[in-house]
């Protein structure tokens, strides 16, 4: 290749690298903003066991605006309706966990339409109350990240200025308030992401698919080396 | 036994002397350049995105009530390997309108759409028309709130011919009426859902494949083209020919390898871009979220749009530039090709790709004021491209004949 020709790659794969950098990685130009994370949050943010807790707390603390459908918990008024264990048996379907190796029913998971359909004066209550309906949470961590769940059910009105949800934890009064509100985002987290064993057994898919092309890669490479040669072209 | 029965099939369909015509007597210029892979990398992603689609229409629910819950819950958790072919399909989404938009570029580098090859470049924008189209209507499907305030936009785009200087009667109900009937109403509802679906599952898949086809045959038919810029006498100068396979094939089929080692990297470990977080929030159409911008691939018609002050002129603008690239192998007319052998025009293409990126980044950037005039400033350089192309045809004319007709 000339030298010319040789600047020329090199120019053209710079500016499609850097551009597609931009694109899908890292745009420094777009605007976003950062929710910080305390240290001691995120310590407990990735911790499993910690999620456990978290969901006891979520239950006392929230369930009686939010539910997090896709882990069977309810809103508190509608879990108290008298035919509310038949509608989950019939219409819902059980969400399984595996425990010591031993597959447990967690909950039952119901469709949407028919879960407002039961809960539809509960719902219309709170929107009475709140000017909205308290959403779903269940892929909110997805949707928010764990800076922004943390400093938000920390103090509300500070992170979504006018908004009806109501501060639930005060430092002043409660030592334990940020450990508790770390928790509860450590059970979003875990209702959002595949669990610690999932994640490892996708680590080692990524590595073997990734390795694999790889490596054909080079072998196909090395077999067109050996395979021209011996057709005299070069 | 095998070898029998083999021969016993190749006796009969005679895919022996297919193969042996379309692979080996097969020759192609020696000297194709890296780029000329992304052709065979766009068919590889093809296949992708029908093989994962396939997977996930088996348990997506194409009603409002479900869609999300049956993308994010279902699919994401409920099936094994559910979230493996939706990270395939998001992510081949995004890398086959890179890899087409790379090889449209390199088309246009080596004048790949110059006589005989037209047809293959018209074929290809159509391919690429329903390819956005595609992307579109499937980006409506998790109804998650990007999905729906995204299509709101676009679906809102046409009713700007309102904003015209003289019948605004006229455009304005042209205008409206191609809104609704992209809705399929006043609203976005279960009708669209619809109407998106159908459309993103069956219809123009089956178009796209069509198109593929006969975009295939066309190339087979005019031949590739040769860097260098002319055709290769096959009888005289045949050194300059190889066989497509092995000496091809092996070649891209290594390329290929490494690409799809790139792309499950993406679909293992960085999804964040393909699925974006603000799209895991259910679509909520009495919310409107605070930034809402087309995904990158249309980005650049979008910067396009909304830096011109007018909505009107803003609309005519990228509807041109779409027209102005199908037109491309005859506002280009000169008997030279490839951009190797045309400095003028070597000039023109980085002033076209330089515009390009920068309009797409300039879509993700808020519309200030400065933005919107390096704009209307991208914009302005992107049409002087194609409006230079007929100039520089015609000084080359010039060149070509005071060489007495020699390329
Ligand atoms: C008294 C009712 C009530 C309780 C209790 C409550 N919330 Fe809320 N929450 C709301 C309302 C109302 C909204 C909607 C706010 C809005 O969009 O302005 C909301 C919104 C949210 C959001 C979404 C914020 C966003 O960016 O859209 C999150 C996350 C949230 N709540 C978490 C929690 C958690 C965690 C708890 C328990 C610690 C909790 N909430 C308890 C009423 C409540
Ligand atoms: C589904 C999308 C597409 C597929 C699968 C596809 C496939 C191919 C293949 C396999 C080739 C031959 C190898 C090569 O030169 O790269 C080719 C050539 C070509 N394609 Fe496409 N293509 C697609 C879209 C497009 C689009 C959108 C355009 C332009 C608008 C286009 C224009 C061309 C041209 C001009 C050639 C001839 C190249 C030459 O002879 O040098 N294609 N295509």
């Amino acid at each position: 290749m000339s030298a010319a020709g040789l600047i020329k790659t090199v120019f053209f794969t710079l500016i499609t690298v850097g551009f597609f950098f931009i694109i899908w990685v890292y745009n420094p130009f777009a605007h976003k903003e950062v929710y910080e994370l305390p240290e001691e949050a995120a310590r407990i943010v990735g911790d499993p066991k910690a999620a456990l807790e978290g969901r006891e707390l979520f239950k006392q603390s929230c369930s009686s605006c939010h539910s997090v459908r896709y882990d069977g918990v309810y809103l508190m008024s509608v879990e108290a309706k008298p035919e509310w264990q038949k509608i989950l048996k019939t219409m819902g379907k059980p969400i399984l966990e595996t425990q010591d190796g031993k597959v447990k029913i967690k909950g039952y998971y119901l469709p949407r339409d028919v879960y407002e359909a039961v809960a539809l004066q509960d719902l219309e209550n709170l929107k009475a109350s709140f000017g909205k309906v308290p959403p779903d949470l269940s892929t909110i961590y997805l949707a928010r990240g764990p800076g922004y769940l943390y400093q938000f059910i920390m103090d509300p009105q500070k992170v979504l200025p006018g908004t009806s949800m109501p501060k639930l934890f005060f430092p002043e009064y409660d030592k334990e308030a940020p450990q508790k509100v770390a928790k509860i985002v450590a059970y979003l987290r875990s209702v959002s992401e595949p669990s610690p064993s999932e994640k490892a057994k996708r680590l080692v898919m990524g590595v073997a698919t990734v390795g694999y092309f790889i490596l054909m890669g080079f072998i196909l490479w090395f077999y067109r080396k050996r395979v021209l040669e011996k057709m005299g072209i070069s | 036994m095998l070898r029998r029965i083999a021969a016993w099939i190749d006796e009969r369909a005679k895919v022996g002397d297919l193969y042996r015509e379309q692979m080996i007597e097969y020759k192609v210029p020696k000297n194709l350049t890296f780029p000329y892979v992304f052709g065979v990398l766009a068919l590889i992603t093809f296949a992708l995105q029908i093989v994962s689609g396939i997977i996930l229409i088996m348990y997506y629910k194409p009603v409002i009530a479900h869609a999300f819950d049956s993308t994010n819950y279902t699919i994401m958790r409920e099936i094994d390997f559910g979230w493996l072919f939706r990270h395939i399909h998001a992510a081949g989404a995004n890398f086959f309108l890179a890899i087409v938009y790379l090889h449209m570029f390199t088309g246009i580098y080596y004048n790949a759409y110059k006589k005989p090859r037209e047809l293959v470049w018209i074929v290809g924008w159509v391919i690429y028309f329903t390819l956005l189209v595609t992307a579109l209507t499937g980006y409506l499907l998790p109804w998650g709130q990007l999905s729906y305030w995204g299509t709101v936009v676009t679906t809102e785009i046409p009713a700007s011919l309102a904003d015209a200087p003289v019948l605004k009667g006229i455009f304005g109900a042209i205008g409206e009426t191609i809104s609704i009937w992209m809705k399929g109403g006043y609203k976005l509802e279960d009708l669209a859902l619809g109407r998106f679906f159908g459309l993103h599952v069956v219809f123009l898949p089956l178009i796209l494949l069509g198109l593929v086809a006969i975009h295939l045959f066309l190339v087979r038919a005019a031949g590739i083209s040769n860097p260098e810029g002319y055709e290769i006498d096959k009888k005289n100068e045949p050194e300059k020919l190889v066989p497509f396979h092995p000496y091809v094939t092996l070649k891209e089929g290594a390329i290929a390898m490494w690409y799809l080692a790139l792309f499950f990297f993406f679909v293992f470990f960085y999804m964040s871009h393909f699925l974006p977080a603000d799209n895991f929030e259910p679509a909520d159409p009495l919310k409107t979220p605070p930034h809402i911008a087309p995904e990158w691939y249309l980005l650049g018609f979008y910067e396009v749009f909304r830096s011109i002050p007018s909505k009107f002129w803003g609309f005519v603008a990228f509807n041109l530039i779409l027209l102005l690239l199908l037109l491309l192998p005859f506002l280009d007319f000169s008997p030279l090709r490839s951009a190797r052998r045309r400095p003028l025009f070597f000039v023109m293409f980085l002033v076209f790709v330089i515009s390009s990126m920068a309009l797409t980044i300039l879509g993700t950037m808020s519309p200030t004021p400065t933005n919107a005039k390096l704009g209307m400033f991208f914009t302005a350089l992107v049409f002087l491209f194609f409006l230079s192309l007929p100039v520089i045809s015609f000084v080359e004319w010039g060149w070509y004949k005071a060489r007495g007709g020699q390329a």
